[in-house]
């Protein structure tokens, strides 16, 4: 049965299964789905696979969307080089910022980077002000052209363009998680550093990389973020919505594969909903953080999976999968 | 720059770097002696700032609702610490740090059902003004920095020579044979959670008159009292005053210069130190967990 969940087709059906969706739901919504999840993946692999906590990723989301959007103000009209643009700013900034933050344990970084986050709102909010335009941001409306083959500027073409990215995001992670050897290092790093590097491994170079690799994923969905909603300002980066990402992937359960996913489809659903009852939000964001913790802090795919491995190994499955799933 | 301004953003640097205290040295006792990180702390400085605001508008007097705000966040802080935050106490620290800022999450959320959202101002209670060399300076600066040390001389007092300060710091390296001698450790971080939320709500009391008291104070100063923490070192408070101290003066002096610099030249201070020692100026390398 993990096999099935972890599979190439496996992500292939859900993501075409969720682009078909749309047919009972608002596009819009589906679009967001799609462009969140790939920003909770990176930090429920933050969470999950390194044990890092991050309580900043809106500053790594706003690198990207910045990026992207300082391009397509000041120098071109190109949508997909934006976007390239973005993820390219945001890698720089991941690489430099990753130098100073991995070095530290976990609490100190869980902090180093919520002051990171406040510290990039007051970047793109005051001190760059002249260039970003502060709290009134870049408009990018009628600055982009249109583009061949998918046409990013419509509603259309960047529901799709958001799905292939999702699914090609989920293909990288799923690699990265399942299959490959630094993947399984990152585990180690989560479980026991000491002894990883008492083998011989660098552990800093190891963090390092999860770190650029995860936050790189947030500046992608910062980029594709600007170009679906033709602005970007200074509130991408705003504190308050600091736990989001957090949430999400505790939420999903964090280092599980479909974990961000369904943690996002959930979250922005109820956000959707919710918002027309209950004026403020946090609330429920706080409850549901407070809820998820004292729950067993599997999330919801965790405990799936969990049930599904005992399930399966019940009906004669004879070792249990080699990975290890779910949980903090 | 002259003398005069200087000689004013230095004492206000010196009253920030007493509310970056009072507010940080709650997050310093949870961590340096239950090992949890309550960010929590940061919903019973706002819940502080405005139990002042609600008393001080209603009675007239501020130390009434100084009074109010304490005894208020005590209450708060006693059914969180009940309700939830005992549960996470043996957990490892990621654990604490999730939950506790869903609670400040919520706590946010209820403050703005309560209050709304419009900032409310809350008047100095001390207006007077003193002539420190030339340049005029308002009392109620000086008072903070006065409270702040007072608060500082106590916290080390309790800790190091009171019978229930030692008890705690004992709980930390061997909670079971603290226990065994009879002495009730659940109590014991109960009673610290509480005095670190009291010290918090103190710091929101105080702070108050300084800014608009606005649901989202506590999340705009929850980057400086990182910071803070970081640049002192985890659980330290000696740290914590020193680096409240360094913060103080960074801010102040930084604005001086240029004003986004008031936000930056902190990180920047905290970037340097974490490079030569990334535990922070006084924390231990045995936190490591």
């Amino acid at each position: 049965m993990k096999r099935y969940l972890n599979s190439w087709s496996t992500i292939i059906i859900v993501f075409t299964l969720l682009y078909f969706l749309k047919a009972f739901l608002p596009a819009a919504f589906l679009t967001e789905v799609a462009i969140y999840s790939i920003y909770a993946m990176g930090c429920s692999f933050l969470i999950g696979r390194l044990g890092l906590t991050s309580f900043g990723q809106p500053a790594f989301l706003a690198f990207g969307a910045y990026g992207a959007g300082i391009y397509l103000y000041y120098f071109g009209t190109n949508p997909f080089v934006a976007i390239l643009v973005g993820v390219l700013a945001s890698v720089v900034v991941n690489m430099l910022v990753g130098l100073f933050f991995v070095r530290l344990n976990s609490s100190y970084f869980t902090l180093c980077n919520q002051a990171f986050c406040v510290v990039t709102f007051f970047l793109f909010q005051k001190a760059l002000v002249k260039w970003t335009f502060g709290d009134n941001g870049l408009l990018l409306i009628s600055r982009m052209d249109p583009t061949p083959v998918i046409d990013l500027t419509s509603p259309k073409g960047i529901y799709l363009f958001a799905f292939i990215v999702a699914a090609l995001v989920w293909f990288f992670y799923n690699y990265l998680m399942k299959r490959s050897v630094f993947g399984a290092t990152c585990l180690c790093v989560k479980d026991n550093e000491q002894k990883l590097r008492f083998l011989g491994y660098k552990t800093y170079n190891i963090k390092w990389l999860a770190f650029v690799i995860a936050n790189t994923t947030a500046g992608l969905a910062g980029a594709l973020y600007t170009v679906y909603f033709c602005m970007v300002n200074a509130n991408i980066a705003s504190v308050s919505s600091a736990s989001e990402a957090v949430a999400i992937s505790m939420l999903g359960g964090a280092g599980t594969l479909f974990g961000p996913l369904v943690g996002t489809f959930i979250f922005i659903g109820l956000k959707d909903i919710a918002s027309q009852f209950i004026r403020h939000w946090e609330v429920l964001v706080g409850l549901l953080l407070i809820v998820v913790m004292l729950a067993g802090q599997k999330g919801i795919v965790g405990s799936l999976e969990g049930y599904l491995a005992k399930y399966t190994a019940k009906k004669s499955e004879p070792t249990p999968a080699l990975t290890q799933e779910g949980g903090v | 720059m002259n003398g005069q301004l200087l000689i004013s953003a230095i004492v206000l640097g010196l009253s920030m770097s007493g509310i970056y205290f009072l507010l940080t040295v709650g997050l310093s006792l949870c961590y340096g002696l239950m090992r949890m990180i309550s960010l929590d702390q940061f919903f019973y400085y706002a819940l502080g700032a405005y139990m002042v605001y609600t008393v001080t508008s209603l009675t007239g007097s501020f130390w009434l609702g100084m009074l109010g705000a304490m005894l208020t966040t005590l209450v708060a802080a006693f059914v969180v610490e009940r309700l939830i935050v005992k549960r996470v106490y043996s957990k490892p620290v990621m654990f604490s740090m999730i939950l506790t800022f869903g609670v400040n999450l919520l706590g946010v959320g209820l403050i703005k059902y309560v209050w709304g959202l419009s900032p409310k101002p809350v008047a100095s209670p001390i207006s007077g003004i003193m002539n420190i060399f030339g340049t005029g300076v308002p009392i109620y600066r000086l008072f903070v920095i006065v409270l702040a040390v007072v608060v500082y001389l106590a916290v080390q007092y309790f800790l190091n020579k009171t019978i229930l300060g030692t008890a705690i710091r004992a709980g930390i390296d061997d909670a079971e044979k603290v226990e065994a001698l009879g002495i009730n450790i659940n109590r014991l971080f109960t009673l610290t959670f509480l005095l670190s939320s009291v010290l918090s709500a103190l710091a929101g009391v105080i702070h108050a008159p300084f800014v608009m008291v606005s649901p989202e104070m506590g999340m705009s100063i929850t980057a400086f009292a990182f910071m803070v923490v970081i640049i002192g070192g985890l659980g330290s408070i000696k740290g914590t005053m020193v680096s409240a101290l360094i913060v103080g003066q960074v801010v102040s002096i930084g604005a001086l210069i240029w004003a986004p610099l008031a936000e930056m030249a902190p990180f920047l201070v905290m970037m340097i130190i974490l490079l030569i020692k990334p535990t922070g100026l006084y924390g231990s390398k045995l936190m490591n967990r």
